[in-house]
């Protein structure tokens, strides 16, 4: 069945064997190896111009100072990274307090995700009507994730939005926020973290459906059999045997509240006044909204700390999933 | 007989058959499970769908009843809107523009890494397993790092604001995630095949082309769609890179639409739901494939 059925799924499992079939031929065969450069020279060439050249330009450019517009730049070494850490008045405070919000998401976000879509895993296995239907209705807010539902999200939080006249209709109108959920700097942060978890939901969602259906009953039903109730199977049974897929689900959503602010772009465009500004979107600014201020420099810098910080997350990401 | 025959019923995991499960009466413990569970799922469900309830509700209904607020059903419902936005604000134009930037992605991406993927997962050549992992390396750097030096090549390349200056970094940026996925499926099909066709005298173009494509649809569908959906919906580099609103695609026009003048939300979810409408039809025709190829992605 896995073999004669190329499906993506069944494809997974045979990465492991990285080296593949038929590697016990050395030498390689001339034509063959001309054929395979011909198959990879568009994606390298595509790569060489559109990769290679931006990501060295890229780092180059952190450690100058440039406004973009003069024709030269200046050489200022590691000084773009000291100004962002801490040695400049002006840069230094706005983008310590993007990185404490920035921290706020990334412990909210994959934590939230992991409550919510958990249960709802378990739920929706349990359940054999209507699972098609649910799992399309579930999948919504992760393919529709961008600026057009960003806009609905913030309809509904309007000041007389449908969220605020809701929690009224059920007696819970002190709750209401009068001037919008995105418009309460305390609201604010807690809101848009909210939105990000309802959009990475589906996508856990799914993963731990897949695990738990790779769980062997027999597993479950001896817990059962031992007097376990259906708390405890799930928490002393199930919860460990996924905790591979968790680690995945926290670690993509870790990567993805540290680089993602395209939702803080759109949404708040990190106001009131800083308090939903993230460390992407003052990257984001510093590159393409600082006017004639030669901060070009700077925002490159911004980039590749952000970027060293994922690497961090990605071999903690390796270390786990090979672990499993 | 039937002592043997109930605890294979009563066995969670092993398929029961479906008649004596029917029959069963459940006890209330049971009852009150399945309900709550029953709830909990609806209940997502909503949470799921408000906002997209909101957006279909408010682009039925005119100006005057989205300001006054307050109700999901319009009392009044009525297409002018939804016509309105997309005659007067050009969003055919929009649409066709986006379409035009999608499709020329995803076919890009579809070309050229399956290409790619197969040279990866069957044949043999110096500096596979290095390109391999090189590409795959890339899933892990920002967008936003690139964002930057991109706009300012394509400045130099005089194609910044183009159509094309869009599609190259789209198909560029889909590499790592459509190699790895693209290459897990070329390496699951079965090496005789290849030998076969191969002792048939089929060149490699051929075995490519006839073999491998046609047996790895489920991943090119999925790697096709999950290219098109995030370029359909593509806002940054869009946002920085476009000028001219001939250009414009929809998630621009959106957002133009939002700050030309005071916020006419009837107006604006009208225009989301044109954007979004696309992507869930396209979304529900594909979703088998979608679905576990996704999965077997994120997985791999």
């Amino acid at each position: 069945m896995t073999t004669d059925v190329p499906s993506s799924l069944g494809a997974v499992t045979v990465t492991r064997g990285r080296t593949g079939r038929g590697s016990g031929r050395r030498r390689y065969q001339g034509r063959e190896v001309a054929w395979a450069y011909a198959f990879v020279a568009p994606a390298i060439i595509l790569f060489a111009v559109m990769g290679v050249y931006t990501l060295f330009w890229g780092l180059q450019l952190s450690f100058v100072r440039w406004n973009g517009l003069t024709p030269t730049w200046i050489w200022v070494g590691v000084q773009n990274y000291l100004d962002l850490l801490w040695a400049s008045p002006v840069f230094s405070p706005p983008v310590r307090a993007a990185a404490t919000n920035t921290v706020w998401v990334m412990i909210a976000a994959p934590l939230l995700t992991v409550v919510i879509s958990f249960p709802l895993a378990l739920a929706l296995n349990r359940t054999r009507r209507f699972v098609g239907l649910l799992r399309s209705v579930y999948f919504v807010p992760y393919i529709t994730t961008g600026i057009a539902v960003y806009l609905a999200w913030q309809y509904v939080l309007e000041p007389n939005g449908a969220i605020n006249t809701l929690l009224g209709a059920l007696g819970l109108g002190s709750l209401a926020q009068p001037q919008g959920w995105l418009g309460n700097p305390d609201t604010a942060l807690p809101t848009l973290i909210m939105i990000m978890v309802w959009s990475a939901v589906p996508v856990a969602t799914l993963l731990y459906l897949t695990g738990l259906q790779t769980i062997d009953p027999a597993l479950t039903e001896a817990a059962q059999i031992d007097g376990a109730g259906w708390w405890r199977v799930n928490l002393s049974v199930v919860w460990p045997l996924l905790r591979g897929i968790t680690a995945v689900i926290v670690l993509l959503n870790l990567r993805d509240a540290l680089q993602g602010f395209q939702i803080f772009l759109i949404m708040t465009d990190g106001g009131p006044g800083d308090h939903t500004n993230v460390l992407g979107l003052q990257t984001y600014r510093l590159a393409f909204q600082s006017e004639l201020a030669p901060t070009l420099g700077l925002a490159s810098a911004l980039g590749w700390m952000l970027f060293v910080a994922a690497l961090v997350v990605a071999v903690v990401n390796f270390r786990v999933t090979r672990e499993r | 007989m039937a002592i043997s025959a109930a605890p294979a019923a009563t066995r969670p995991g092993t398929e029961p058959t479906p008649a004596p499960k029917r029959a069963r009466r459940w006890p209330p413990r049971v009852v009150l499970a399945r309900t709550i569970i029953a709830l909990l799922l609806a209940g997502y469900a909503v949470v799921s769908l408000y906002p997209f309830l909101w957006m279909v509700s408010a682009a039925f209904k005119t100006q005057q009843e989205v300001v006054a607020g307050g109700h999901l059903i319009p009392r009044d419902p009525t297409l002018s809107t939804l016509v309105d936005t997309w005659n007067r604000l050009h969003f055919f134009d929009y649409f066709v523009n986006s379409l035009q930037v999608t499709v020329a992605t995803t076919l890009g991406v579809v070309v050229i890494y399956s290409a790619a993927s197969y040279a990866f997962a069957v044949l043999h050549f110096p500096g596979r397993v290095a390109l391999y992992r090189l590409f795959v390396a890339l899933l892990f750097v920002p967008g936003v790092v690139t964002l930057l030096p991109i706009v300012l090549l394509e400045n130099r390349l005089a194609i910044l604001g183009t159509h094309l200056g869009l599609v190259l970094p789209f198909i560029n940026g889909t590499a790592p995630f459509a190699i790895l996925l693209l290459t897990n499926a070329f390496r699951a099909i079965p090496a005789e095949l290849r030998d076969s066709a191969r002792v048939d005298g089929a060149g490699e173009l051929r075995i490519f082309a006839r073999v491998y494509l046609p047996l790895a649809r489920p991943a090119l569908v999925t790697i096709a769609l999950l290219t098109a959906i995030p370029t359909w919906n593509e806002y940054l580099l869009t946002r920085v890179s476009l000028n001219d609103p001939a250009t414009y695609t929809l998630p621009i026009a959106l957002q133009a639409l939002k700050s030309s003048q005071v916020v006419q939300y009837n107006s604006l979810m009208a225009g989301a739901l044109i954007v979004v409408i696309p992507v869930v039809i396209g979304f529900l025709a594909a979703q088998r494939y979608f679905v576990n190829g996704l999965t077997g992605a994120i997985k791999g």
